[in-house]
C-alpha cells in the first residue's frame, strides 16, 4: 500500500493504492489527518485502490466530516470498482464527493 | 625532544635461550604436525644445549607408558617405549623435577640396555619433565655435554625453561587440534542434521488428511515419519523410533526410512511393509539396535485405515470426545525376525469423521510441569487442542511440551490423520493481527474463485470474512493480549458458510449492533457490511475450549 501526496493546482493530490486494510489504513487516516489540520483541499485520487475494508472507508469519513467543518473540499476521484462497490454497500456513495477524474475532482 | 633508543643488553645466552623459546611456541602455533614440531624444537634445544644425544618422551594414555616420539643425535630410538617406573626419565617425571646425572656408573636407575641396543655411551642425563600444572606430558632427555665433561646446575636452570615452553606449546597445540576436530565434527553433525531435515516430507496444506511434526532432541534424530502418495489415490504413512540417539541411531533411521518410501510403493499393505523392512534389517543388523514402527494406509475416498504395528507406541484414535488406543501389534523391528516372515497383522479401522494420532515415545515420556506425560497427558493435550487445524494442533501440543525451544530429552515425532470427506473447504488458524487480514483474504478468495462464483459475490464475501476477522483482531483478546482465530469456509446444501473461530473470553451478542445508518460513526461500520453482504451473521455456541463462533452464511446457489 502507498499513499502518494503532490501539490497541483493549489490542491493537494493524495494518492492512494493498494489494500487499504486494518494493517495500512493508519498510514491513510495519519496522511489525510495532518493535510485536514492544514485545512488543505483535498483530492484523494482512488484508481488504484484494490481494496478497501471499514477501517480505511472509517478514514475516509473521518477526513470528510473534518473538512465538512473547516469548509475545505474533499473528494474521491477515479474510485476503483472495488472501493466504489464498498461505498456502495456502506450507502456512502451518496455521502462523498466523488469525482471521474482527478482533473475533474481539482475543478470542483 | 628527541629520544635515542638504546637496546638493553641481555646475557648473550639469555637473549638466545628466549629467541629460542619464541621460536619453538611459534613452530606449534603455526605447524598442524605435532610431531613434526617436536623434533625440530628438540633439536633446536639439544644444540643449544652442546647435547650429543636428545630423546622426547610423551605419555600414551592408553598403556600409559612413555615413548619416544623424538631424537636427535647418532642412536635412533624413536619408538622406544620405557614402562613405568623404568629410568632416570620415569623418575623425572614422577618427581616432577629436572634430574641431572653427573655420570650414569653411579646412578643405580640407569637403564644400561638402551646403551646396549644402540651402542651409544651414555656417560650423564639431564632430563626435565614436560608438565602443565598437574598434567604430566613426558619429559625431554639430554645424553653427554660434546667435548666431554658434564651437564651443571646452569643447564638444570636452562632446560627446565625450555621444557617448560615446549609443555605449554604442546598442550596448546593439542587443545587446538583437539577443537578443530570438534568443529570439523559439528559440521559435519549440521549437515547431517540438515539431510535429515531434507528427508521428511514437505509440509502439505491444512487441509491434507496427514500432517507430521518432528523435533530432534540433537541436532540429527532417531525419529522419522513420511507420508507417501499412493498411484490409486491411497495414502501410505509411517512413524519410526530407531532405539538409541546420536549419529548411529540417526544412520538406522536413514535406512529405515528409505525403506519405506521405496517399498510403500511397491507391497501392498502395511503389514507385508513391516515383514520387508524387518527382513531387510535383519540381514544387515545392526546388534543390539532396533526399531519400533507404525506403517498405515489410509483410503481418503472412504476414510478407511490399514495399521500394521511393530513395537510402537499405540496410536490413539480420536472421534469427537472419544479415545481409544489401538494396541495390536508384533514387537520391535529387527529383533525376532521368524515372528515377521509369519506375516504382520493389520488393524482395520473407519475413522468415521475421527482423527488417528501416532506419536513417538519423546510425546509421552516428555515433562510438562514438572511430570512425564504419560498416555493420560497425551490424550489431555490433544483434547485440549482438537479445534485447531491439524499443522496448528501437532505445533500447539509440541510447543507445550518444549516451549520455545527448550532442550528435549528424546526426539519427539507426531503424524496425526484425518478423515476429511467432509472436511471444509479452508480451515486455518492465524495470529489475530492485522497482518494476518492480506492472507485470510488470499485463503478465501482462492476457496471462491475454486467454487466458480462471480467476481463481485466473492469480493463481497471476502470483505464480509476480513470484517469478521478485524473484530476478532481489535477486540477479542484485548491490549496488550494476543491469540488466534480460526477461519473456517464450508459448503453446506446451496449456501457458504464460514466459521470465525476465537479463544478469547466469550463476548455478549447483545452488545454487536449493527451501526444506526444516518451515523457515520465508523465503528459499527464492520458490522454492517457483514449484516448487508451474508444472509446470516450470528454468534453460535462454540465448541468448548473456544471463546467465540461467529457464524455466517451466505446463499450461492438458487434454492
Amino acid at each position: 500500500m502507498t499513499v502518494d501526496i503532490r501539490e497541483q493546482g493549489g490542491s493537494v493530490v493524495v494518492g492512494l493504492e493498494g489494500e487499504i486494510d486494518l494493517q495500512h489504513s493508519p498510514a491513510v487516516r495519519k496522511a489525510l489527518m495532518d493535510l485536514m489540520f492544514e485545512r488543505r483541499d483535498v483530492v484523494v485520487e482512488m484508481s488504484g485502490v484494490a481494496y478497501i475494508d471499514s477501517s480505511g472507508v472509517a478514514s475516509l469519513v473521518e477526513a470528510y466530516q473534518m473538512a465538512r467543518r473547516n469548509g475545505s473540499r474533499f473528494v474521491l476521484a477515479a474510485v476503483s470498482a472495488p472501493a466504489l462497490r464498498v461505498l456502495q454497500l456502506a450507502r456512502l456513495d451518496k455521502v462523498f464527493a466523488l469525482a471521474a477524474t482527478v482533473e475533474a475532482g481539482l475543478r470542483g | 625532544m628527541h629520544v635515542e633508543e638504546k637496546p638493553v643488553a641481555l646475557p648473550a645466552t639469555l637473549a638466545d635461550d628466549l629467541d629460542l623459546i619464541a621460536e619453538m611456541t611459534g613452530d606449534f602455533a603455526r605447524s598442524r604436525n605435532i610431531e613434526e614440531t617436536l623434533r625440530l624444537g628438540l633439536e633446536h634445544i639439544a644444540t643449544r644445549m652442546d647435547a650429543e644425544a636428545a630423546s622426547l618422551f610423551l605419555m600414551e594414555a592408553d598403556s600409559g607408558e612413555l615413548v619416544c616420539r623424538a631424537c636427535f643425535g647418532p642412536a635412533d630410538v624413536a619408538g622406544l617405549r620405557l614402562p613405568h617406573g623404568q629410568g632416570i626419565v620415569w623418575r623425572s617425571v614422577l618427581r616432577n623435577s629436572t634430574e641431572l646425572v653427573r655420570d650414569t656408573g653411579d646412578d643405580p636407575d640407569f637403564a644400561f640396555r638402551v646403551d646396549t641396543r644402540t651402542g651409544f655411551v651414555t656417560r650423564s642425563i639431564l632430563c626435565a619433565p614436560l608438565a602443565v600444572r598437574d598434567e604430566r606430558l613426558g619429559a625431554i632427555e639430554l645424553f653427554n655435554k660434546t667435548g666431554g665433561g658434564s651437564f651443571d646446575g646452569d643447564d638444570v636452570r636452562v632446560l627446565r625453561a625450555l621444557a617448560a615452553s615446549a609443555a605449554l606449546a604442546l598442550i596448546n597445540a593439542r587443545q587446538a587440534a583437539a577443537m578443530a576436530e570438534r568443529q570439523a565434527l559439528s559440521r559435519e553433525l549440521a549437515l547431517a542434521a540438515d539431510i535429515q531435515r531434507a528427508m521428511l516430507p514437505q509440509a502439505r496444506p491444512a487441509e491434507f488428511p496427514i500432517h507430521g511434526i518432528n523435533l530432534p532432541a540433537r541436532g540429527v534424530s532417531g525419529d522419522f515419519f513420511d507420508i507417501v502418495e499412493l498411484k490409486d489415490g491411497r495414502l501410505a504413512f509411517a512413524i519410526a523410533d530407531v532405539s538409541g540417539k546420536g549419529m548411529n541411531a540417526a544412520l538406522l533411521m536413514a535406512k529405515t526410512a528409505s525403506l519405506f518410501r521405496c517399498l510403500a510403493k511397491r507391497l501392498d499393505g502395511p503389514g507385508a511393509l513391516l515383514s520387508a523392512i524387518d527382513a531387510e534389517l535383519a540381514e544387515t543388523g545392526s546388534a543390539g539396535m532396533f526399531v519400533t514402527m507404525i506403517a498405515g494406509t489410509l483410503d481418503p475416498a472412504t476414510g478407511r485405515l490399514r495399521l500394521a504395528n511393530a513395537g510402537h507406541e499405540p496410536p490413539l484414535l480420536c472421534c469427537g470426545a472419544r479415545m481409544v488406543r489401538i494396541d495390536e501389534g508384533l514387537p520391535p523391528l529387527g529383533v525376532i525376525p521368524e515372528m515377521f516372515a509369519a506375516g504382520c497383522p493389520e488393524s482395520e479401522i473407519d475413522l468415521d469423521g475421527g482423527t488417528l494420532y501416532l506419536f513417538t515415545d519423546g510425546l509421552t515420556e516428555a515433562e510438562a510441569g514438572g511430570r512425564m506425560l504419560g498416555a493420560a497427558g497425551v490424550e489431555r493435550l490433544l483434547a485440549r487442542h482438537r479445534l485447531r487445524p491439524a499443522p496448528d494442533r501437532l505445533r500447539a501440543v509440541v510447543a507445550e511440551v518444549a516451549p520455545d525451544g527448550a532442550v528435549l530429552k528424546d526426539d519427539l515425532t507426531m503424524l496425526v490423520v484425518e478423515d476429511c470427506r467432509r472436511a471444509p473447504l479452508l480451515r486455518r488458524l492465524y495470529p489475530a493481527r492485522p497482518e494476518s487480514l492480506a492472507l485470510v483474504r488470499r485463503a478465501v478468495a482462492g476457496i471462491l474463485e475454486g467454487l466458480g462464483l462471480p467476481a463481485e459475490i466473492a469480493g463481497d464475501i471476502v470483505l464480509a470474512v476480513d470484517e469478521a476477522c478485524q473484530n476478532v483482531v481489535r477486540h477479542a483478546y484485548g491490549p496488550g493480549n494476543s491469540g488466534d482465530m480460526v477461519v473456517e469456509v464450508r459448503r453446506e446444501s446451496g449456501r457458504l458458510a464460514v466459521d470465525l473461530l476465537d479463544f478469547a473470553a466469550p463476548v455478549d451478542p447483545s452488545r454487536v449492533v449493527s451501526r444506526d445508518l444516518d451515523d457515520v460513526r465508523p465503528g459499527g461500520l464492520g458490522i454492517h457490511l457483514i449484516r448487508t453482504i451474508m444472509d446470516h451473521a450470528e454468534f453460535v455456541t462454540p465448541p468448548r475450549g473456544a471463546g467465540n463462533l461467529l457464524r455466517m452464511t451466505k446463499r450461492i446457489e438458487p434454492s
